[in-house]
């Protein structure tokens, strides 16, 4: 029985302590955001790279214009290969030819995904995870439109005839999009030889898909980029995700960012309570040493001691930690193993530690330096400021590089932390100074709530960035998300466009305006669509008008672009430069948008040359327009004067309003022309909604974790200099300050650093929110009811500030004199 | 001298809760101050004298007998209105002479003035801190002033309120040799000056010998 009583004694004991209580509570925050945020990076590497390989058909793809030498094919024999060729060809029948984009695959073909099929024009849509039989192929809807085949048919693809066998819808790594010139045709790769098409001459386009376990990609990979002819290139998923500076990396970053202020403000927090724990500990390690303790014994005793508070917390905010990890997948759906490995589980758990190392084991081991007897009579600084410095720099760049795990990205979230940490600061610093010099003739509460402020600056500045930054998060975290979406949506005109509608052909305009009159819809203009891409700027090949780095990060040179003719400049749209055409001016005119303008380099007086699927379009630049690419109105990047396009196949594209509850009448007009695409914009939206939902969610979860950090420090700050700070108050008493007076000025202290925090925090929000203004809301800043989240905030610092500095109000003036 | 005592403490008793029973730290202790009277209360550590000095001043509450300030009874009194007794008529000096670290020297001087509501508090402070030699130093925060230069800015802000009775505990404890002489010729000149009754606690039988009067405080009893 005495046992397990004495062990409760022993490992609850110490939590009656309040720094002991801070810095396990300090350690549990900084584990639950280390952790959830290592895990769940995890997770999302693991589901980007799966999404980026089957975008890329594979973690790796060699491209050449030739097959793989033999000696290329070797080194690949210890991963798995699909090869796949892709070609132009025509299709012919009954007289109608059709150019299409050719695929030839073996299996196992698809490497990541799967392909969606239909059996029919418009039949229910099925996946399959693997490419078409020999004999067989697959063909894109609108192809089977335009030739006016079946599934079923027969079609003949060079010299092979095939049997059309299902309808193509999407392949994972196709990327075909609206706009994309050629329908696709997929075949099996035994077929290619009988077609007759790989000829001397014939541009063909050999890929290697390749998938297997990391290290054997790298090493593949390593081995070919010795051995890659001038025609070959390589690519991987790292590559497509550093080409593209995906949505994914830019949040990692910022979540980074943001669990990398909590484990900074935590170990601020450890390192304000260690200091207590230090004097603590002081006196005991002084006595042990006298009594003949080995320097070993003292510091198993401290560390046993700091232990009982370390670990379990470390523990428990690792757990907490998990439990969310847990509910996203489950939230999510995503199933299968846990993406982490054992090294990332493992610096889950360590990087608590790793923070109390750094931040508080110095402090601790400082007691090991001083003679018994200098500690006894309390006096001798033995502090290493160098070294206590050093390892409060080294743990948390320690884990900057744990959590990046690139330079280049350690180096930006390094390079903010230092801005934020000296910048912040600084800006508080002449405020702060000036009203030390103006409080000297003001009332004597508020002079003495300041001056408690301004002359302990090495705390009081750290402390209100700390506070700011946290306001200004979780301001802006609540103000983003699904708010700016509904509060954008309120911009939009009452009757904005809610459907788009593509690959409308000449008859079927009739038939759409008499369903919009019938059914109360509000149509927009039609506009003409004729794929082209560009080829040429004042006839150079963009090749050479272009730099290599442009021509790879410009989307625009990298896809079909749809263009189009208009007589009038639409509304929302408006002219920066040049001049739109006339009502009755000719074909040949062109105007360009304005970024992708500014991008390639594009000026008035310039023509312009696009490549379509029957020949070229070239049109002289005669206007730069702004594009308001959020009025949900059809908007292009190059729209001609009207006749430009007359010679091309163009289908049609608008838009329109239809009231609340019609949308599901438009089966009627679908079935009239089911060629046709539609697009939902309400779906879409609800759809950006549920993914700004769970964004914001996840950001609010982090700012509301940071904030409570921030808390934290000030709840540190506040034990750190409770004793002085109680003395303070006992000699007001003293010298006839009544009780009123001493609150009030502690409140009002506290009143003015959350106020100092909240001005600037709601600064740095309104800064933040004046671009998106100027984007999304005509210049006016989205002030919504979070902007009051400051005042809040002042409120709650005020309120904790109050109840975690009680202790000290209640010191009686007595203490003043035990005190000497 | 008159002969109603500005401060006197009769039948003063302090017992506190110990681990093995009560601990009495002052048994039956009385004692009478009277204006412009100086009076200094010796002992060893332990014996009790800040406690003494706490209760007389109203900072703790006996636990036997009573103490009348200025012919109120401290018993009757709240926290509040002891405070407002102590802000109207006394002053104090410590050990470790415990300035306001946030407030300038001239501001800690001011501190017990505005406190009692003085409009003419920093013309006053002023003054005070040049009676101590220290008017150059006014802007100066205790950090940056000497041990000997803030226990002068203690003595100006004790003396600048005028009290009528004046708690000095270990006045010159913490200070050198020098700078303690030099402290303790101005607390007595001050004391004489302005007609403050002092209320010395030490173990310094030399600064005791300066006093008009003299207790020895031994295991919670005052001696003559």
């Amino acid at each position: 029985m005495r046992r397990p009583r004495m062990l409760s004694r022993t490992a609850f004991r110490p939590w009656r302590d309040g720094a002991f209580r801070l810095l396990g509570t300090a350690l549990a925050i900084a584990a639950f955001a280390l952790s959830s945020v290592l895990l769940l990076r995890a997770e999302l590497n693991e589901r980007f790279d799966q999404r980026t390989a089957e975008v890329l058909g594979g973690q790796l793809v060699l491209d050449g214009s030739r097959a793989p030498e033999p000696a290329q094919r070797e080194l690949m024999d210890a991963v798995r290969t699909v090869p796949a060729v892709e070609f132009r060809t025509v299709l012919v029948r009954n007289e109608q030819t059709l150019l299409v984009s050719a695929r030839a695959v073996a299996p196992p073909y698809p490497l990541f995904g799967r392909l969606t099929l239909a059996p029919e024009r418009f039949g229910t849509e099925y996946t399959a995870d693997h490419g078409p039989p020999p004999g067989e192929a697959w063909l894109a809807g609108q192809a089977l439109d335009r030739l006016g085949v079946q599934v079923g048919d027969t079609i003949t693809v060079g010299q092979k005839e095939l049997k059309l066998s299902a309808v193509l819808k999407r392949e994972p790594d196709g990327g075909a999009g609206f706009y994309s010139m050629s329908p696709r045709l997929l075949m099996h790769h035994d077929d290619l030889q009988a077609t007759g098409v790989i000829a001397e001459g014939t541009r063909l386009d050999h890929e290697t898909l390749i998938a297997g376990p990391p290290e054997r990609i790298a090493r593949v990979r390593s081995q070919l980029e010795e051995n890659l002819r001038p025609d070959q290139e390589l690519e991987g998923v790292d590559d497509a995700a550093e080409e593209t500076l995906s949505p994914l990396r830019q949040l990692t970053l910022w979540i980074s960012l943001s669990v990398l202020l909590v484990a900074l403000l935590c170990g601020a927090a450890i390192y304000l309570a260690s200091g207590e724990r230090v004097q603590r500990h002081a006196r005991h390690a002084a006595l042990m040493r006298c009594f003949g303790a080995s320097r070993r014994q003292v510091l198993d005793d401290l560390l046993g001691r700091e232990f009982v508070a370390v670990l379990p917390a470390s523990l428990i905010g690792s757990g907490l930690g998990v439990l969310l990890v847990w509910a996203i997948r489950r939230q999510m759906e995503w199933q299968g193993a846990w993406s982490a490995g054992p090294a990332v589980w493992a610096l889950a758990l360590l990087a608590p530690l790793v923070l109390w190392a750094s931040f508080a084991l110095p402090r601790l081991l400082r007691l090991l330096r001083t003679p018994a007897g200098e500690v006894l009579r309390a006096g001798g600084d033995h502090t290493r400021p160098a070294l206590e410095l050093g390892a409060a720099l080294a743990g948390p760049v320690a884990l900057a590089a744990l959590l990046t795990q690139s330079w280049q990205d350690l180096g930006l979230v390094l390079g903010i932390l230092v801005v934020l940490g000296t910048v912040l600061p600084a800006l508080f610093w002449p405020g702060l100074r000036w009203l030390d010099r103006r409080s000297a003739r003001w009332p004597l509460t508020l002079r003495l709530a300041l001056r408690r402020l301004s002359r302990r600056p090495l705390l009081t500045l750290p402390l209100l960035a700390a506070l700011t930054l946290a306001i200004a998060t979780l301001t802006l975290a609540g103000q983003t998300g699904t708010r700016l979406i509904d509060d954008w949506q309120g911009q939009l005109p009452d009757k904005a466009a809610n459907y788009f509608l593509f690959n409308l052909l000449d008859e079927d305009k009739p038939v759409l305006r008499d369903w919009l009159d019938k059914h109360k819809g509000e149509p927009s203009p039609l506009y003409p669509i004729v794929r082209g891409r560009l080829t040429r700027i004042e006839g150079t090949p963009i090749r050479e008008a272009v730099t290599k780095d442009k021509q790879d990060s410009e989307e625009a040179l990298n896809r079909d672009l749809a263009l189009t003719t208009a007589e009038q400049v639409p509304e929302s749209n408006r002219i920066l430069e040049g001049e739109w055409w006339d009502a009755d001016a000719g074909p040949g005119q062109v105007s360009v948008e304005a970024d992708i303008a500014r991008s390639l380099d594009i000026d008035p007086g310039d023509s312009v040359t696009f490549v379509t699927s029957r020949d070229e379009v070239t049109g002289t630049v005669t206007s730069i327009r702004e594009v308001d690419w959020a009025s949900f109105e059809p908007n292009f990047y190059f729209m001609f004067s009207p006749g430009s396009l007359a010679a091309q196949d163009a289908t049609w594209l608008t838009s329109f309003w239809l009231p609340e509850g019609s949308g599901r009448r438009l089966s009627e007009l679908l079935e009239q022309m089911p060629h046709a695409t539609l697009l939902d914009v309400d779906a879409l939206l609800e759809r950006a909604e549920q993914i700004a939902r769970q964004a914001s969610g996840a950001a609010f979860l982090l700012a509301f974790v940071l904030m409570g950090s921030a808390l934290l420090v000030l709840g540190a700050a506040l034990l750190a200099g409770q004793n002085q700070r109680g003395l303070d108050n006992a000699l007001l008493r003293i010298l006839g300050a009544r009780h009123a007076l001493v609150r009030r000025v502690q409140l009002l202290e506290f009143v003015l650093l959350g106020a100092g925090a909240a001005l600037a925090a709601t600064a740095l929000v309104l800064a933040a929110l004046w671009p998106l203004g100027q984007r999304l809301f005509d210049g006016a800043l989205p002030i919504s009811a979070w902007q009051l989240l400051p005042l809040a905030a002042i409120a709650l610092i005020t309120v904790l500030g109050g109840l975690l500095s009680r202790r000290s109000l209640a010191q009686p003036p007595l203490a003043l004199l035990k005190a000497g | 001298m008159n002969p109603s005592p500005i401060l006197s403490a009769l039948h003063l008793g302090k017992t506190v809760p110990g681990p093995e029973g009560d601990l009495t730290l002052l048994d039956d202790v009385s004692l009478d101050v009277h204006a412009g009277e100086s009076a200094a209360i010796l002992g060893p550590s332990g014996s009790g004298k800040s406690t003494l000095l706490g209760l007389l001043a109203g900072l703790d509450r006996p636990t036997t007998g009573h103490v009348r300030l200025q012919d109120q009874n401290l018993n009757e009194l709240d926290e509040d209105e002891l405070a407002a007794l102590r802000g109207r008529w006394c002053g104090f000096v410590f050990q470790s002479f415990h300035l306001v670290h946030d407030l300038t020297a001239l501001e800690n001087v001011m501190l017990p003035l505005e406190l009692k509501g003085d409009p003419a508090a920093r013309e006053t402070a002023t003054q005070w801190l040049g009676r101590v030699g220290l008017h150059q130093r006014r802007s100066h925060f205790p950090n940056q002033l000497s041990g000997g230069e803030q226990q002068r800015v203690a003595l100006a802000r004790a003396f600048a309120v005028e009290p009528a009775l004046l708690f000095a505990d270990e006045p010159t404890g913490s200070l050198d040799h020098a700078n303690g002489r030099h402290v303790s010729e101005l607390l007595f000149e001050l004391n004489r000056d302005e007609g403050t009754a002092l209320v010395l606690v030490s173990h310094d039988e030399e600064l005791a010998g300066r006093c008009d009067r003299r207790w020895r405080l031994e295991e919670g009893r005052l001696h003559a």
